[in-house]
């Protein structure tokens, strides 16, 4: 191993005292650090101190403005001086390890140095990490010449249980790149587990596309790749192929009919029913009249009138609603418990609760092909709960909502989550059913369905809390990306074992969620670049930047 | 060997000093001498061997000469001549009262008189200051009874024996060393002893900063292109070797061909103008001009100098019309000099250039900010840092 390069020196004061946690050392000012990058203090007893720094300051023997201001004869700004102040920098850095678990504070002029790659990983904790799974790479002491490059991995088991399950991905649109990123870590997964053969290894994929075509040809190659990118996923020994065992799944569509309901080009959809990886999903009144309680997600509903229509409307034995089969004679009968004079439920409703209910639900289902009689299976037609019981290991399920309204989004989102919840609960295994040990369920826009302002009485809201809550033992596990993380409900981001910031705005770090950062941490996040994270784990020692490669899939324009 | 026994062996200096002088070691009090006195009592400012002769220049402005364009334009051209700064500097305590018997059988005590002396020089390279020597050692001024003999080898082999004190070796290892004692005559005049030994060190660090300036000549690194700035006066004499030995006395020459004195505190009665004191002369010195040079010389030693006044700062931004003004020396060497005084052109120079000195300041971290340039401060910071507490030094003793 090549010699370590001495950097500079410990310092202790009686202001900046070196701890247990922290301490300060100086450098040279035209020594280049980055926050986030490990150094190594050399102690007397033998062993090694890492930090990771977290702030670099420049100090000259400028005693106040003043003096600077003097400098440039009281305020000349053309002057130059032939003489550089003496300055220096100085770092402080969070202690991240010692070799022997000493953590008594480093002494003062303690030499500091850059870590070597072997060093920086077992300092970041990367060195034995159980079930490995790449999560992106870091660079330390870049724009340098010992700059360096790590992959980065975690225990796939804080990830996706039975450690810690979850994951939340914050950060502004486009600049962000959340869905990139997690679409980055699901290609890790896929390539991580294809091959496993034990019963816990078994992973499939639930992905909603809400933006235009985005993750409609995932499994398409993306031509325009640069050959740096290959090479990033080389490093990272990640396959360079794009997703594999993909299905697609889009609402239902009269061919003959003007409205579409997917941004895919109609040729595509042809082509994919084609190839047989794309089915267009219907939901039937008998089969998914337990769904409609997901329309109401947004609805305020204080009196639960709207909670007690839709149980009468799902109680087989209801005199009114037993009996329906489709959505029209559905629609119709709401419409007869909305006319004035009607006994409703004898009563225990009132009418005009019934007519609130009737133009929601009227919304939602009149005009619109995917509430449908009947799925004929020889159309590629489906019904989305069947297919997603029936999800095997490996596999993503792609499901397109990105032009339905807002509701509708809400109610295929709520029914999908609702049925693979249930699936791993057993509830389905008297249908033959054999459901991988891990479903990870994507969604971006998290903020529609979890965010603090949803009413509490929302049905997706209970459905996402069972999952965060409860998903990590059950195998059902959410990744979950929004622009303001502030904003989601924190009985959610609490409950994920990974978090990571993406940039953000200064007015969302000053929010609460982001306190227990440091101050540069917190302003770094207003400058990362594209592509870059700050990732939050359990098994990391620290927060750690890390970077990721470009999509390898086909990237709509 | 056990602790109580390297205990025991450890004798402090003042105990090594009884032993081998025979005095009796009184451990007075220890302080400091160092005091806001002008260390212009120790030197030999007040000596009035030199005196105005003429105008020091080749060409002599009629009064103040304005530099602001020259020193604009060498600032634009990043021109400088200006790269060895080298500064020295004394901390004197009074370490011991010593009593030696004298002839009657009495006892006569005389104090012991300890500084440490630092000379330090500093290059200035892309605009960076960095060390380029530095030399430290700690003087002692004894009366020169201490020496039972008189007969001279006296207090070189003290010195051995200081040097192999263990209280020394704990800081041997920095560079720290004893230099010969040197006495100071104990003759009955108003001077007090404490002043004599002060002085004696004085003239020990002055020695010090010949010895460095000599070392860079010798490493040929001062020329036209590379001249070495001293802090103060160039109250260098020469000695009584360079004055009987002509090679000797040319070396001097040579060594000070490329060094200039920059004095921040200067006797303004000592300012003259057209051979007559006149400190209203130098007080209204306009911003960022200079005065004609003076030629000193002496009718006893065969040496000139070359001095002149130069105002960095504005009078309305100071607390005294003195402070912002630098007194400049040089000491002339080549024969035209001696004869005509320095060329104009270099004298316009090197006094727009230590007038683009004036940034960046000390301001705030020492008083004399208005009269201290960059390069001077920082060279005089590295050697201080270098001293050892007063606390550490007197406990030596």
């Amino acid at each position: 191993m090549a010699k370590n390069k001495l950097i500079g020196r410990v310092l202790a004061t009686e202001k900046s005292p070196t701890t247990i946690d922290e301490f300060y050392f100086w450098t040279n000012s035209d020594t280049k650090l980055n926050a986030f990058d490990i150094v190594k203090v050399e102690r007397k007893d033998n062993t090694d101190t890492f930090g990771v720094i977290e702030s670099i300051s420049h100090i000259t023997d400028s005693t106040s403005f003043l003096t600077n201001f003097i400098s440039s004869d009281f305020g000349d700004v053309d002057i130059s001086e032939p003489t550089f102040r003496v300055g220096m920098n100085y770092a402080r850095a969070k202690v991240s390890y010692n070799t022997k678990g000493d953590y008594t504070p480093v002494h003062n002029n303690s030499k500091v140095f850059l870590a070597s790659p072997e060093e920086i990983t077992f300092a970041l904790g990367l060195d034995k990490v159980d079930n490995p799974l790449v999560c992106g790479s870091l660079k330390m002491y870049e724009g340098t010449e010992d700059e360096v490059t790590l992959p980065v991995k975690l225990n796939a088991k804080f990830l996706l249980g039975s450690e810690g399950a979850h994951l939340n991905i914050s950060g502004i649109s486009g600049l962000a790149a959340k869905t990139s990123y997690a679409m980055f870590l699901m290609k890790s997964i896929q390539d991580t587990y294809a091959n496993r053969s034990d019963e816990d290894g078994s992973v499939a994929f639930v992905l909603f596309n809400v933006k235009g075509r985005d993750l409609m040809a995932i499994d398409c190659e993306n031509t325009e790749l640069e050959d740096k990118t290959i090479e990033e996923y080389k490093k990272l020994k990640l396959s360079q192929k794009p997703f594999k065992q993909v299905k697609y799944y889009i609402p239902y569509y009269d061919n003959k009919s003007t409205k579409k309901s997917t941004y895919l080009h109609p040729d595509d959809v042809t082509s994919y029913i084609g190839s047989k990886k794309l089915k267009k999903f219907k939901y039937v009144y008998e089969d998914d009249k337990e769904s409609i309680e997901m329309m109401f997600a947004n609805v305020e509903d204080p009196n639960q009138t709207m909670e007690s229509i839709v149980s009468k409307i799902i109680d087989e034995s209801d005199f009114d609603f037993g009996n329906l089969k489709t959505w029209s004679e559905f629609l119709e009968t709401v419409s007869e418990n909305s006319q004035k004079g009607s006994n409703g439920s004898k009563g225990e409703i009132s009418v005009l609760s019934w007519r609130k209910f009737k133009r929601i639900v009227n919304k939602a289902i009149k005009n619109d092909d995917m509430f449908a009689n009947r799925v004929v299976p020889e159309e590629s037609e489906c019904r989305l709960a069947d297919e997603l019981k029936h999800i095997k290991k490996n596999e993503v399920h792609v499901i397109d909502i990105a032009k339905l309204p807002e509701d509708k989004q809400a109610f295929v989102f709520g029914d999908a989550v609702k049925t693979i919840y249930n699936l791993k609960l057993g509830e389905y295994d008297n249908e033959g059913v054999a459901p991988p040990a891990r479903i990870v369920i994507f969604i971006d826009e998290l903020n529609k369905y979890a965010s603090s302002d949803v009413p509490k009485s929302s049905p997706i809201l209970r459905q996402i809390l069972d999952v965060t809550e409860r998903g990590r033992s059950l195998g059902v596990v959410l990744f979950g990306a929004e622009q303001f993380r502030s904003a989601i409900h924190k009985r959610v981001t609490g409950n994920c074992a990974t978090h990571a910031y993406g940039r953000t705005n200064s007015i969302e770090t000053s929010t609460g969620d982001y306190k227990s950062l440091p101050d540069t941490y917190r302003n770094m996040l207003t400058r990362l670049s594209q592509g870059e994270y700050l990732i939050q784990n359990p098994v990391f020692r620290s927060l750690l930047k890390i970077r990721f490669p470009k999509p390898i899939y086909k990237q709509f324009k | 060997m056990t602790a109580t026994e390297s205990v025991s062996k450890r004798k402090k200096i003042t105990q090594i000093l009884a032993e081998e002088t025979g005095g009796k070691s009184y451990k007075a009090h220890k302080y400091s001498l160092d005091s806001e006195r002008s260390s212009l009592e120790y030197s030999e400012s007040e000596d009035h061997t030199f005196f105005w002769k003429k105008h020091g220049e080749t060409e002599p402005p009629a009064t103040y000469k304005s530099l602001d364009t020259l020193a604009r334009f060498l600032a634009e051209r990043d021109e400088q001549v200006l790269t060895y700064f080298l500064d020295g500097s004394r901390h004197v305590y009074k370490v011991d009262d010593m009593a030696y018997t004298q002839s009657g059988n009495r006892s006569v005590i005389y104090p012991t008189i300890a500084g440490q002396v630092g000379v330090g020089i500093c290059k200035r390279e892309n605009k960076m200051m960095i060390p380029e020597a530095l030399m430290r050692e700690i003087v002692l001024s004894v009366p020169s009874i201490a020496d039972p003999s008189g007969k001279g080898g006296f207090f070189e082999s003290l010195s051995v024996k200081l040097n192999e004190s263990n209280e020394l070796a704990r800081i041997k290892q920095c560079g720290w060393k004893f230099a010969t004692p040197i006495p100071y005559e104990i003759k009955q005049d108003e001077r007090k002893f404490e002043d004599r030994g002060t002085a004696r060190i004085q003239t020990a660090m002055i020695e010090r900063e010949k010895e460095m300036v000599k070392k860079l000549v010798r490493e040929g690194k001062l020329n036209q292109d590379n001249y070495l700035v001293k802090d103060g006066s160039l109250e260098y004499r020469l000695s009584k070797n360079d004055k009987d030995d002509d090679k000797s006395f040319q070396t001097f020459k040579q060594n000070y061909n490329w060094v200039i004195g920059l004095s921040k505190s200067f006797n303004p009665e000592a300012c003259f103008d057209k051979g007559k004191t006149n400190p209203g002369f130098i007080a209204d010195l306009p911003l960022y001009h200079r005065t004609p040079v003076a030629y000193f010389g002496s009718e006893k030693e065969p040496l000139a100098f070359a001095v002149w006044y130069v105002r960095l700062r504005d009078k309305s931004k100071t607390r005294t019309p003195f402070d912002g003004i630098l007194k400049v020396e040089k000491i002339l060497v080549r024969e035209d000099e001696i004869k005509n005084g320095m060329e104009t052109e270099t004298v316009d120079r090197l006094s727009a250039l230590i007038i683009n000195e004036r940034n960046p300041t000390c301001y705030g971290t020492d008083s004399r900010w208005a009269n201290h340039i960059y390069p001077i401060y920082l060279t005089e910071r590295f050697v201080k840092s270098q001293y050892l507490s007063a606390e550490s030094f007197l406990h030596l003793f």
